[in-house]
């Protein structure tokens, strides 16, 4: 049994790509003060370009947007974020498999995964981590997170840093849509992002808007998910469809469990 | 009335948009739209069609109105949907009363998972009703495939429920169903104290906390009627035209809640206007997938484009802050 983890580990850690650089993405989105719920339909977006196109910058143009309209509503507009996102998705969905059905099928090209798992797991933290903390556009991104106003008195745009923000966020979920469609799987499938969005917003909260604690978490997922596929090897009693809900069980599990006081960013949401 | 105006612009520019779509991917628009109003409203059948599915879009949609009253972000309709069903399902053989009250009950526990969630552990509702909604439809997934599939065990579903609701004129009561929910449901936000609490609620929960109501029961109970409401959604579909329990039971009708209750500006008899257009819009969507080869997920689509229509409508309409710089 415990073998059998081992060995589903480092499968495990390249199957939680595209989960690992949503969460880093959000991080950023929600540093700056927005929740993006749309990073559900960002991810699918950029599967569905990345498996049209065959690359990594289709996916992430695709992202883009996805993320240019959440922007154009959050920011310009100052609707509803929840609102937004939810919209999001569903128009995410809708079109991927609107265009899918009319082109057919996609040209997938096989992508190697292993640069960009090394990227995701490690170039891509240091990288966040030295942008948020050891900068003044990280300062300053994250000020517009926790206290706009005073941004704006120091003559700074907090807008300029959300639109930042998303737009490293288009990136990197762009690659993880890319991985996804490309090297996790032979092309698009209507709706393939499956709610690992969703999940990515929940391990954020988890790692307490920090990059450690999204790498943290995002490592606690994909060994979860190891110890899923490990069971389904070993022919446990555990009905099928009951392990395919494991990974939200042990989300919603992770969302109680943080303990103590969860310090999110002061103007997280607020528009 | 701008409420109305924006509706009406909305519902508009999601077929104009539909059209477009097509457009581009080759078909005649004129044709697109044709099919589009035919399949939903061209005949006796496709009425009865777009009223079937108008039913459950009317109680998902007031399963939100009621929530988002009340400011909770219940996006976990598609789940409490999809547990009502079960559970109208296992309460079949005990009549079809007994069967709704299942769902109703099995709703609004599923919703209240998150409500518990929140007030206890500070866990965002919008992503523990969004998780709740996956562990339901995996849930669903493995009773038609273990405990509760049929007994030839040929597909993977169930046994036709051991009762139906009533039909009426071909269509199931259902319609009452949800009909008798709106009201209630817009008996209860404004024309009792409890309603207004609630509204206050949302409107401003610290204001409403002064004010000496007891804003975590506001939510608690907010959560549990809306989830009751989703749950006997799934009851009616299952009672009334499903029959069976079968994996893809819910496609999508807790999501579309959103669009249809935001469509009506979060008013409950506003839903009705609003869940009979997204119900001839789904309908119309499967007629062109079935005569044109066009996904019916172009649908939900157009719902996405409801919504974001109305959200940047209301937003450009209402007093701008001060601009950023």
């Amino acid at each position: 049994m415990l073998e059998l983890v081992a060995a589903s580990v480092p499968l495990a850690l390249v199957a939680s790509v595209p989960l690992l650089l949503a969460v880093q993405g959000e991080l950023v989105v929600q540093r700056s003060g927005m929740i993006n719920l749309g990073v559900e339909g960002m991810l699918l977006a950029a599967a569905f370009t990345a498996s049209v196109t065959g690359t990594l910058l289709g996916g992430v143009a695709g992202a883009v947007a996805v993320a240019a309209i959440f922007g154009v509503f959050a920011i310009v507009f100052r609707a509803d974020q929840i609102v937004t996102g939810t919209a999001l998705n569903l128009l995410a969905l809708g079109l991927t498999a609107f265009i899918y059905r009319e082109i057919g099928s996609t040209a997938a090209s096989a992508m190697q995964s292993n640069v960009i798992a090394p990227f995701a797991w490690i170039v891509s933290p240091l990288l966040l981590a030295l942008l948020l903390w050891r900068t003044t556009t990280g300062l300053r991104l994250r000020a517009a997170g926790e206290n706009p106003d005073a941004l704006r008195s120091a003559g700074h745009s907090a807008a300029a840093h959300r639109w930042l923000a998303l737009g490293i966020e288009s990136v990197l979920v762009g690659i993880g849509g890319a991985h996804l469609a490309l090297a996790l799987s032979n092309g698009f499938a209507e709706n393939m992002s499956a709610g690992r969005g969703y999940i990515a917003l929940a391990v954020v909260i988890f790692g307490r808007w920090r990059v450690k604690g999204a790498v943290i978490g995002s490592a606690v997922f994909g060994i979860a998910a190891a110890l899923q596929y490990a069971l389904q090897a070993a022919a446990t009693p555990l009905p099928y469809h009951l392990l395919l809900a494991t990974p939200y069980v042990v989300t919603l599990l992770i969302l109680c469990g943080v303990t103590g006081r969860v310090v999110a960013p002061e103007s997280l949401g607020k528009s | 009335m701008t409420r109305l105006l924006i509706g009406i612009g909305a519902a508009a520019l999601a077929i104009a948009v539909l059209a477009m779509a097509a457009a581009l991917a080759g078909h005649s628009p004129a044709d697109v739209v044709g099919v589009l109003f035919d399949g939903a409203l061209g005949s006796p059948l496709a009425i009865r069609g777009t009223i079937l599915k108008s039913i459950p879009l009317l109680l998902t949609g007031l399963c939100v109105v009621i929530a988002f009253r009340a400011g909770v972000w219940n996006i976990g309709a598609e789940g409490q949907f999809i547990v009502g069903a079960i559970a109208a399902w296992m309460g079949s053989p005990y009549g079809t009363i007994a069967s709704m009250l299942a769902a109703a009950v099995a709703g609004a526990v599923w919703s209240s998972i998150a409500t518990a969630m929140r007030l206890w552990r500070n866990a965002p509702e919008v992503l523990t009703t969004i998780l709740l909604n996956f562990i339901a439809v995996h849930i669903l997934g493995w009773v038609v495939n273990g405990p509760l599939r049929e007994t030839s065990a040929r597909y993977p579903q169930s046994d036709p429920a051991a009762s139906a609701l009533p039909q009426l004129a071909e269509i199931h009561a259902g319609s009452l169903i949800s009909i008798a929910t709106a009201i209630a449901a817009w008996w209860l936000l404004y024309r009792t104290t409890e309603g207004l609490r609630l509204r206050a609620t949302g409107l401003n929960p610290s204001a409403a906390r002064h004010a000496g109501i007891n804003v975590p029961a506001q939510i608690a109970r907010a959560m549990a009627i809306s989830g009751a409401i989703a749950g006997v959604a799934g009851g009616v579909e299952l009672l009334g035209v499903t029959h069976r329990l079968f994996e893809r039971l819910a496609v999508g009708y807790g999501y579309s809640g959103i669009a249809v209750a935001l469509l009506a500006g979060l008013h409950p008899l506003g839903s009705i206007a609003s869940a009979l257009f997204f119900g001839a819009f789904v309908t119309g969507a499967g007629e062109l997938q079935r005569t044109s080869g066009i996904s019916a997920a172009i649908a939900t689509f157009g719902q996405a484009v409801v919504i974001l229509a109305v959200v940047a409508a209301g937003a450009l309409l209402t007093s701008r802050k001060p601009a950023d710089a």
